[in-house]
């Protein structure tokens, strides 16, 4: 027994130092970005490079706040608006839709079903050129309106699918017991079932966001201003007008992952039940 | 009015719920598909778009795109890359997975922490791989000069060949959480007992790997796979930042060759024909997804 303990704590150890290189190597290229914003333009360029910064420069970050021909602060709030707002339609479209889907066994339901497992799988190059003709008619290209709309067809079917597992294990007793107290379908539904799905609410939720933020192609096709650009777009328009500008870009970069961090930092749970259930990105 | 009362008073209640959201899906999602087939039969440039046209060439636009070397090249990369990066991600996700199946305290946060790379915008990935495989400034090409296995900077992101590879090594990061977490719940599924008694008949670790892992694994192999390869297969934004198809359209995919074709050429129809060889090949795998994870039963 006593050797046996010995040797589980040995393994602990051996396991904990592989893990952690394992972790440097993986984590590396999120590592290289945030140094890189934080040095000169020099001392990128120096040769061998230097693994820390050796002069801490936060001029990168500070510059986009003065001048402004890309301004990344404003992009991260078009990016944070489009984002948040494709996430409340998903919600609030997706809660009842998957509840229909999982608790009443109406005819259409599988065709329904299935066609919000299709949606998930389709490529962007499809909705693009129709959806860009569309949103011209409706007099909502050039705003964020279009990039909301565009952004919120992939929270949807993913949503649907996850929530549809949360309602569909809910027993039926307490649907019943809520109608007993007079609740009508819509009540039960509201007061009982939804804050029961509450974590699967919060998977919707957490994903639509993170989809939305993510986005490049609605954002850089149906947006044309810079000024109304979401981040991501921006980050690729400036790439292309100032390539090497690496310590920019590089603080683009770490800005732009600030709020998954926050997400990853404090809902990390979530993001374990959203991939395993059956996701596909994008 | 009474029929109608007869036909929302059950099951049918459930469809007023439903309904809002597939109302929304078929307005922006099915409309544009049927949409963009009808497209790829017309000509449309960026004179008659938004106005429309009457004016059908049916199969032009395909039989055009198979005699264009642009888009079988583009395909035979996309089929390349998919497959390229499906086994090394897979490889490596399951490596990790078993690793982090094993009893130790740091298991589970850096199994959780791994996960971030799968978080990440796209775009900012592309940057950050971008940098890492920069020529001059580029940390690959400094690892590789110390270790003298090169001695002149390789230009990775402008020669044909490792501009593909350098594509291949950053999706690969994107896809390992994925794999990874995706097997490592499929591990905690193996009844424990069945690897006790495997001990107890003497079973080694190799041999208990591929008679009881692996088997059992098969339902979430599978659905991995799949899933991997619809993910991987329509590619835009990681492919458009870090080439944009380039270079000498060496690493076009059909994603990023319909998106040039469409918005950068304004030749929407036939950028709407590449998007549907994308819709087909996709939709033939989601089926096959489909069968293998519902078996028939409730999807």
């Amino acid at each position: 027994m006593d050797e046996e303990k010995r040797l589980s704590r040995k393994k602990n150890i051996l396991f904990g130092i592989i893990s952690a290189v394992l972790l440097c190597i993986l984590l590396f290229p999120l590592y290289w970005a945030l140094i890189t914003s934080l040095k000169t333009e020099q001392e990128i360029f120096q040769n061998p490079p230097t693994f820390y910064p050796h002069v801490l420069n936060t001029k990168s970050y500070a510059a986009q706040v003065e001048t402004g021909d890309f301004n990344m602060f404003r992009s991260f709030a078009n990016s944070f608006l489009i984002s948040v707002g494709a996430t409340v339609i998903a919600v609030l479209l997706a809660v009842p839709a998957s509840y229909g889907i999982a608790k009443y066994h109406f005819k259409a339901r599988k065709v329904m079903l299935l066609s919000f497992l299709v949606t998930q799988m389709l490529p962007v190059s499809v909705l693009l050129t129709p959806m860009f003709i569309m949103f011209k008619n409706m007099h909502v290209y050039n705003t964020w309106v279009a990039a909301v709309l565009a952004d919120a067809t992939i929270g949807i079917p993913f949503s649907v699918l996850i929530l549809k597992n949360y309602f569909a294990s809910i027993p039926k007793d307490l649907e019943e017991a809520a109608y007993l107290d007079g609740c009508n379908k819509f009540g039960a539904f509201v007061r009982i079932l939804i804050p029961i799905a509450k974590p699967g609410v919060m998977v919707c939720a957490i994903f639509s966001f993170l989809y939305a933020w993510g986005d490049l192609a609605y954002g850089m096709t149906f947006i044309l201003d810079q000024e109304k650009r979401p981040i991501t777009a921006g980050i690729f328009n400036f790439m292309g007008q100032y390539g090497t500008k690496w310590s920019y870009l590089t603080a683009f970069a770490v800005v732009t992952i600030i709020p998954v961090a926050l997400i990853f930092i404090f809902m990390q749970k979530y993001i374990v039940s959203g991939m395993t259930s059956g996701a596909v990105k994008g | 009015m009474a029929k109608l009362k007869k036909f929302f008073r059950y099951e049918n209640v459930g469809l007023l719920f439903v309904l809002p959201a597939f109302l929304y899906m078929l307005v922006f999602v099915g409309y544009p598909i049927i949409r963009n087939i009808i497209l790829s039969f017309q000509d449309v440039n960026a004179g008659n778009l938004v106005r429309g046209t009457k004016n059908f060439i049916l199969f032009d636009n395909y039989m055009e795109l198979f005699q264009d070397s642009v888009f079988t090249n583009s395909l035979w990369n996309t089929l390349r890359y998919t497959v390229l990066c499906l086994v090394f991600q897979f490889v490596i996700g399951f490596l990790l997975a078993l690793f982090f199946s094993q009893r130790f305290s740091l298991a589970k946060p850096v199994r959780g922490i791994l996960l971030v790379p799968w978080m990440i915008p796209v775009t900012v990935t592309a940057l950050m791989f971008k940098l890492l495989f920069a020529t001059d400034i580029g940390v690959i090409n400094f690892i590789l000069r110390s270790m003298h296995l090169i001695n002149k900077n390789i230009e990775w992101l402008t020669t044909p060949g490792t501009a593909m590879f350098a594509l291949i090594c950053a999706n690969v990061w994107i896809g390992i959480p994925f794999n990874m977490i995706l097997i490592s719940t499929g591990l905690t599924t193996i009844p424990k007992e069945l690897y006790e008694s495997a001990s107890i008949d003497g079973a080694g670790k190799v041999q208990t790997f591929f008679k009881i892992t692996l088997p059992l694994l098969k339902p979430t192999i599978e659905s991995v796979l799949i899933l991997g390869f619809i993910y991987t297969f329509k590619v835009y934004d990681l492919v458009y930042v870090m080439t944009s198809g380039g270079p000498v359209n060496s690493t076009h995919m059909l994603s990023t060759y319909s998106y040039k074709l469409s918005f950068e050429m304004f030749k929407y129809s036939k950028g709407s024909a590449v998007a549907n060889v994308l819709l087909v090949i996709l939709l033939v795998v989601g089926v096959f997804y489909i069968k293998v994870t519902t078996d028939g039963e409730d999807a």
